[in-house]
């Protein structure tokens, strides 16, 4: 003899359920899931199982989204390393400044790639660094997924497998460089900006960090 | 008559529920989690009072005040993201 009441509640549940599945975003689809917990313990509680339902807000809701949200927050990222000198710090007040020109269409690009990788639900994040070189041995030893050079720093050849975007755009002021595929094919698919040339670059397996005796660079004329 | 009041608040879990599933903003979301994180909790603690066990209502009780403590660190978590996207 159930009340009638338990049937509205449990019927919710499939409810919140369809809404955690339907859910792109992957932050979204988070709190869905957080919606669904609650609900969830409702109905084991009031199904006569409250150990159950304390363990579905404590562990299921609780601790699973959390984790849930940190993992996501960390791998969902595109790490795209930059000069210093070009990206504008406050903080660099005596350090000399480029032309505000440099800076700005810096600033012009990240604001691009920010927005082709919205649709994705990635986030940028902007890792400087102090000059050309340790940007590249960055890139090299997969400290970021992306790097952004000025033209000025990148005439030399790049040894691997490296596709020009365009070559109708015959002198962009700015390469990126991407160690990851997938990266490859979303940028080049959708970046429209005269700003930079993309390029990929196949990164050797063997990472260079545990022989920093010898130069990497002859490996990788990169 | 508090099985009335137990529809009317099913009722009301209803509006959290739509709103969460329509609006894309997400703290727009965690307002509508938090709405029915309470909703819920309330409702547990109703039945128990209706069906007179005290098992339930501890229950109700410690998800009703955990449930805002991970709503408070999820929402650390979002807004430090958007802190690094506005950056």
């Amino acid at each position: 003899m159930m009340d009638s009441y338990i049937y509205v509640m449990v019927a919710l549940l499939p409810l919140t359920a369809s809404m955690v599945i339907f859910q792109a975003n992957p932050y979204h689809a988070l709190v869905a899931r957080g919606i669904l917990g609650a609900i969830a313990a409702m109905v084991y509680a009031i199904l006569g199982a409250p150990d159950v339902a304390l363990t579905e807000a404590l562990v299921g809701t609780m601790l699973a989204v959390m984790l849930y949200a940190i993992a996501v927050r960390s791998s969902l990222v595109m790490r795209l390393g930059v000069l210093k000198a070009a990206q504008s710090l406050p903080e660099d007040g005596n350090a000399p400044q480029p032309s505000q020109a440099d800076s700005s269409q810096l600033d012009i690009l990240t604001s691009q790639f920010r927005q082709i990788l919205d649709k994705h639900h990635m986030r940028l994040e902007l890792i400087p660094y102090a000059d050309a070189q340790t940007l590249r041995q960055a890139l090299i030893e997969r400290e970021v997924h992306t790097i952004c050079l000025d033209r000025s720093h990148t005439a030399l050849d790049l040894h691997s497998t490296a596709n020009h975007h365009s070559d109708s755009a015959s002198n962009p002021p700015y390469q990126t460089l991407t160690r990851i595929q997938r990266l490859y094919e979303i940028l080049n698919e959708e970046i429209q900006s005269p700003l930079t040339s993309l390029n990929y670059v196949e990164v050797p397996e063997a990472t260079p960090s545990l022989t920093n005796d010898q130069p990497v660079s002859e490996e990788v004329p990169l | 008559m508090l099985n009335v009041a137990l529809i009317a608040m099913i009722l009301a879990l209803l509006i959290p529920i739509y709103e969460a599933s329509r609006n894309q903003d997400i703290w727009q979301k965690m307002l509508a989690l938090s709405s029915i994180a309470s909703k819920t909790s309330i409702l547990v603690l109703v039945i128990s009072v209706l069906r007179d066990d005290w098992m339930i209502g501890v229950a109700a009780v410690i998800i009703l005040s955990v449930g805002n403590a991970g709503l408070m660190l999820l929402a650390q978590t979002l807004k430090r993201m958007n802190d690094v996207v506005k950056e």
